[in-house]
C-alpha cells in the first residue's frame, strides 16, 4: 500500500524525469549494465516499462500471456503506471507507450517529423485532385460556392483540432497528457461501458475503406489522364493504370512518415505549379473576365454534387492522430493546422473564382478541358505527377491501420507482427504491402464508374470520419469541460455533416443508378 | 468495265496501291434504270436463253441459293448480310458486311423559300438482288433493292506491283498499256505493264491495266418528290479501300466510312460499312473464305487488348523478383539476436 501511494506521487511529480531516466536505464539495460538508479521512485511500473522494452527489443515473447488486460484498461488511465497497481498485469497499454518509448530508445526506426513536414502531409490531403472541379461548382453555386469553400475550411480545421483534443486528458496537475494514440483508441474510449471494441472496429473499417478508395482513385485518375494525353498511342487506360502501378510499387518499402513527407512535399510543389499555370493563364485573359456572371442564386439540381466536392475535399482527419503523434513538437500542431487550412482556402478560392471568371458559362466539369491544348498537355503531366506523388500518404496510412489492427504480436491480433525484432520489415510483410498495391490496381481496372462509387462511400465514411465522429467523440469525452459555444459548434457540425452526408449519399446513388442504366442500354 | 445497263452511272477508277492489292470502287445509283430484261439476272438469262441446262445445274443453283440464305441468317448482327456471286457452279466472289448509307437531300422549309438539308439513313434490306461478275483481275458486285430503285456497286481490282517499281510509280504518272487490249481513251491512269520476273524481293510481278472505265458522272439532285426523281449517282474518286494481300480475305470489324461524291460537292453520300469480310478473288472452295487479313484498325485494337495482359505479367514478374531479392537480402543480413541468459540483473533495479 505504501508503495502504491509513493509510486503514485513520485511518478506524478516526476513523470518526465521518469521517462528520461527510463530512457537511460533502458539503454543501459539493453547493453547489459545495471540500471543506474537509486530511486525507488522509478517505480515498479517504470521498471516494468524497462523490462518490457528490454524484452521487446530482444524478441522475447514473455508477454504473450499478459495481453488480456491491455485493451480493457486503455481508456481511463491518466498515467501509465497506475495500471500496474490496478490489475497487476503489468505494463501500461502497449499501443501508445511502447511505440513512444521505443522511438525514444531508438530501437525502432521512427524518426519524428517537423511541423513543416506535417504541414506538407496535411496539404497533400486537403488540396487534392478535386480542385479541378471547383470552377464548375462556382458555375452552379455562385457566391455560395465561394462561401462554402471558406466555411468548409474553417469547419474542418476546427474538427481536426477537436479530434486531437480527444487524444489528451488532464491529469491531476492540470497537464494534458496524451493517453490515446489513434482514432481507434478514441472510438474505443467512447464506447467503453457497453461495447468496448465496437467503436474501434467501425472506425477501423471506415478508415480502411476511405484510405483504400483514395489510393484506387489516384490510380484511376493517373490512368485516365495519361490515356487522354496520348490518344494516338495504342495504349488503353488499363495499360496506363498498370504502368502507373509499376511506378508506385516502391511505396511498399515506406517505413515511416518522414519518407512519406518528402513525397507530400513534392506533391504540394506539383500542385502549386498547376495552380500557378492555370491562374497565370486566366490572368492573361483578365480583360475578358465576366464579373457579372457570378450568381447569387444556386442551381438546386447540380449544386448538391458541388457541395460534396467542396466539402469532402478538406478531409484530412484520418491522418491527424498519427501525424500529431509523430511530431517533434506537438504544440505546433494547432499552428500548423491553421496555416495549412488558410493556405488551402485561399488557393482554392482564388483558383475557382479566377477560372470561373475566365470561362463563365463554358466552364466544364474538369477545368483542364477548357484549357488550350498546349497548356493542357503540361498541366496533365503535372496532374499525373501529383496523383502519383499523392499516393504514398493514404497508402502508408492504410498499411499502418491494417498492421495495427490485424498484425500485432502477442496474440493481440489475428496475425503475427510484420516487423522483425530489429524493426525491419519481414519479407511476408512486404508481400502484403505489394498485395495491397496490386489490389488497388485491380479495383482501378475492373470497377466501373469509380468516381461515382467513391462519391458514394465518401459521403458515408468521409463525412463520418471528418464531421460526425469528431464532434461526437468530443462531446462524449470532454463533456464536462466544454463551454457552451463549443457544445453549440459541435452539435451544429454534427447536424450539418449529417445533412451533407445524406444528400451526398442520395445524389451519388442516383448518379450510379443512372450510369448503370445508361450502360445497360448502351 | 462497261456498264451493261442503260442507266448512265458514273464510275471512276481508283488505284494507288502498294504490294498486291485489291482495290475497290463504289458506286451508288438511285433511279429507275432502263435496261433489257435479259441482263437483269445472268442466271435467269442463261436459263431463258439456252433452255438446255441440265437439271443438275438447276439443282446446284437452288442449293447455292439456299446456302446463301442459310449463311445470311447465321450472323448475329441484324444488319449484316451476305452476298455471293457464283459462276460456273462455284463461288467466285463472297462478301458479307453491314452497310448503311447516309444520303443528304434538300427539303423545302416551312416558309416556302429556303431549302433545308436533311439526311436520310438507308439500310440494306434482306433479300436484295445480287449480281456480279468475276474475272481474273477484276470483279464487280452489284446489289440492288426495292425493285432496282437502289443499286450499290463495288468494283474490285487485283494487281501487283514490285517494290522496286512502287517508289517510282507512286501516283498517277503512268503510261498506257501496250499489250493487247486498248486502253480507254480518257483513262486517267494505268499502270505500266512491264513484266518483272524472277526478281529476288519483288512481289507478284505483272502489272495489269488498273483503270476502269471513266464515264462522266451525271448526278442530279436527290429529291424525294417524284417529279424531280431521276438518277442520282454518287461515286468515289480514286478510292483505295480494302487493301489486302493476294489470296486472303479482308476482315474488318471496325466501322469504315467511305465518301461518295456527287456533282454537288456539298452533298456526298456517306457509306458506313462495318463487320466486313470480303473476298473477290481466289476463293478456295464453295462458300469458304480464305485466311483473314485484318484491317489496321482491328490490328490496333487487338494490340490494345493484349497490351494490358503483357504489362500485367511483367508487373507480376517484377513483384515476384523484388520479393525474392528482399527475402534473400533479409536472410543474409539478419543480425543474431542476443538473449541475455543472466536475469539476475533485474533484481537490482
Amino acid at each position: 500500500m505504501a508503495t502504491l501511494i509513493r509510486s503514485k506521487i513520485s511518478s506524478a511529480a516526476t513523470s518526465v524525469t521518469n521517462k528520461s531516466q527510463a530512457k537511460v536505464s533502458g539503454m543501459f539495460a539493453r547493453m547489459g549494465f545495471q540500471a543506474a538508479t537509486d530511486e525507488e521512485a522509478l517505480g515498479f511500473a517504470s521498471c516494468d516499462d524497462l523490462d518490457y522494452e528490454h524484452r521487446q527489443g530482444l524478441q522475447m515473447d514473455i508477454l504473450k500471456t499478459e495481453d488480456g488486460g491491455a485493451d480493457g484498461v486503455g481508456e481511463t488511465d491518466v498515467e501509465g503506471d497506475s495500471h500496474y497497481q490496478r490489475d497487476g498485469t503489468g505494463p501500461p497499454p502497449y499501443t501508445s507507450k511502447d511505440d513512444g518509448m521505443c522511438a525514444e530508445l531508438g530501437g525502432q526506426d521512427r524518426p519524428r517529423i517537423t511541423a513543416w513536414e506535417a504541414g506538407w502531409n496535411v496539404t497533400n490531403a486537403i488540396q487534392g485532385m478535386f480542385v479541378l472541379g471547383l470552377p464548375y461548382a462556382i458555375l452552379h453555386g455562385g457566391y455560395l460556392g465561394l462561401f462554402l469553400i471558406i466555411f468548409a475550411a474553417v469547419v474542418c480545421c476546427y474538427t481536426g483540432k477537436i479530434l486531437i483534443a480527444c487524444l489528451y486528458e488532464e491529469n491531476e496537475d492540470g497537464e494534458l497528457v496524451r493517453v490515446r494514440d489513434s482514432y481507434v483508441d478514441i472510438a474505443n474510449a467512447c464506447c467503453t461501458p457497453r461495447f468496448p471494441k465496437l467503436g474501434g472496429r467501425i472506425v477501423n473499417v471506415a478508415q480502411i475503406i476511405e484510405l483504400v478508395m483514395t489510393c484506387i482513385l489516384y490510380v484511376v485518375v493517373s490512368g485516365n489522364l495519361m490515356y487522354n494525353s496520348f490518344p494516338s498511342l495504342p495504349v488503353s487506360q488499363k495499360s496506363w493504370s498498370i504502368i502507373a502501378t509499376a511506378a508506385l510499387l516502391p511505396c511498399a518499402f515506406l517505413k515511416n512518415l518522414k519518407a512519406v513527407s518528402k513525397f507530400s512535399l513534392l506533391c504540394t510543389l506539383a500542385h502549386f505549379v498547376i495552380n500557378i499555370l492555370v491562374i497565370a493563364y486566366c490572368l492573361s485573359r483578365a480583360r475578358d473576365w465576366a464579373w457579372d456572371k457570378v450568381k447569387f442564386y444556386i442551381d438546386v439540381k447540380k449544386f448538391p454534387i458541388s457541395i460534396g466536392i467542396i466539402v469532402f475535399s478538406y478531409t484530412s482527419q484520418i491522418f491527424l492522430p498519427s501525424l500529431e503523434g509523430n511530431m517533434q513538437k506537438p504544440k505546433e500542431f494547432h499552428c500548423m493546422m491553421n496555416w495549412t487550412h488558410i493556405a488551402a482556402c485561399i488557393l482554392k478560392g482564388l483558383f475557382a473564382l479566377v477560372a470561373y471568371l475566365t470561362w463563365a458559362d463554358e466552364t466544364k466539369e474538369v477545368i483542364t478541358d477548357n484549357l488550350p491544348s498546349t497548356i493542357r498537355a503540361v498541366v496533365n503531366i503535372f496532374l499525373v505527377a501529383k496523383a502519383l506523388l499523392s499516393y504514398p500518404l493514404p497508402f502508408f496510412a492504410a498499411v499502418e491501420v491494417i498492421e495495427k489492427s490485424l498484425f500485432q504480436d502477442g496474440g493481440r491480433a489475428i496475425f503475427p507482427n510484420c516487423y522483425g525484432g530489429d524493426g525491419r520489415l519481414k519479407a511476408w510483410g512486404l508481400t502484403l504491402r505489394c498485395a495491397l498495391v496490386v489490389f488497388t490496381l485491380l479495383m482501378a481496372i475492373y470497377v466501373p464508374h469509380f468516381a461515382l462509387l467513391m462519391g458514394l462511400t465518401g459521403s458515408l465514411t468521409g463525412a463520418g470520419l471528418c464531421f460526425l465522429l469528431p464532434s461526437l467523440f468530443h462531446l462524449k469525452l470532454l463533456w464536462r469541460k466544454l463551454l457552451w459555444h463549443q457544445v453549440f459548434f459541435d452539435v451544429s457540425i454534427f447536424v450539418i455533416g449529417g445533412i451533407c452526408s445524406i444528400s451526398g449519399f442520395i445524389h451519388s446513388l442516383e448518379g450510379l443508378i443512372e450510369a448503370f442504366k445508361y450502360n445497360i442500354q448502351d | 468495265m462497261p456498264n451493261q445497263e442503260a442507266d448512265s452511272c458514273a464510275v471512276f477508277a481508283g488505284s494507288s496501291g502498294e504490294r498486291v492489292v485489291l482495290l475497290s470502287q463504289l458506286q451508288v445509283c438511285h433511279g429507275l434504270p432502263v435496261r433489257s430484261e435479259a441482263a437483269a439476272d445472268p442466271q435467269r438469262a442463261r436459263i431463258a436463253k439456252g433452255g438446255h441446262r441440265k437439271w443438275t445445274d438447276i439443282f446446284v443453283q437452288i442449293l447455292a441459293e439456299q446456302e446463301v440464305e442459310n449463311l445470311s441468317g447465321l450472323s448475329t448482327n441484324p444488319d449484316k448480310d451476305i452476298f455471293v456471286v457464283r459462276e460456273n457452279g462455284t463461288t467466285c466472289l463472297m462478301a458479307e458486311f453491314a452497310v448503311r448509307f447516309v444520303v443528304p437531300y434538300d427539303v423545302l422549309a416551312l416558309n416556302g423559300i429556303d431549302l433545308i438539308t436533311e439526311q436520310a439513313q438507308i439500310t440494306l434490306p434482306r433479300g436484295a438482288d445480287i449480281k456480279g461478275k468475276c474475272a481474273a483481275t477484276e470483279a464487280e458486285l452489284q446489289i440492288s433493292w426495292l425493285k432496282d430503285a437502289y443499286t450499290f456497286r463495288l468494283f474490285f481490282i487485283k494487281f501487283g506491283m514490285s517494290l522496286f517499281a512502287s517508289s517510282r510509280y507512286s501516283y498517277a504518272r503512268l503510261g498506257p498499256r501496250t499489250a493487247a487490249g486498248a486502253a480507254p481513251p480518257s483513262a486517267p491512269f494505268v499502270f505500266p505493264s512491264r513484266a518483272v520476273r524472277n526478281a529476288p524481293n519483288r512481289l507478284c510481278a505483272h502489272f495489269t491495266r488498273a483503270a476502269l472505265e471513266v464515264i462522266e458522272a451525271s448526278t442530279l439532285e436527290y429529291k424525294e418528290e417524284d417529279e424531280k426523281a431521276g438518277k442520282h449517282t454518287a461515286s468515289s474518286h480514286h478510292l483505295s479501300a480494302f487493301v489486302t494481300p493476294k489470296g486472303r480475305s479482308y476482315v474488318c470489324q471496325a466501322q469504315q466510312t467511305l465518301s461518295l461524291i456527287t456533282s454537288d460537292h456539298q452533298k456526298g453520300v456517306t457509306v458506313f460499312m462495318s463487320d466486313v469480310q470480303i473476298q473477290p478473288f481466289d476463293i478456295p472452295s464453295d462458300f469458304t473464305f480464305s485466311d483473314a487479313y485484318k484491317c489496321i484498325t482491328d490490328q490496333r485494337e487487338q494490340l490494345e487488348e493484349t497490351l494490358p495482359l503483357i504489362l500485367g505479367i511483367i508487373l507480376a514478374l517484377i513483384i515476384v523478383i523484388t520479393l525474392a531479392v528482399y527475402h534473400i537480402h533479409q536472410k543474409m543480413t539478419a543480425t543474431p539476436v542476443q538473449i541475455p541468459r543472466d536475469r539476475s540483473q533485474y533484481k537490482n533495479m
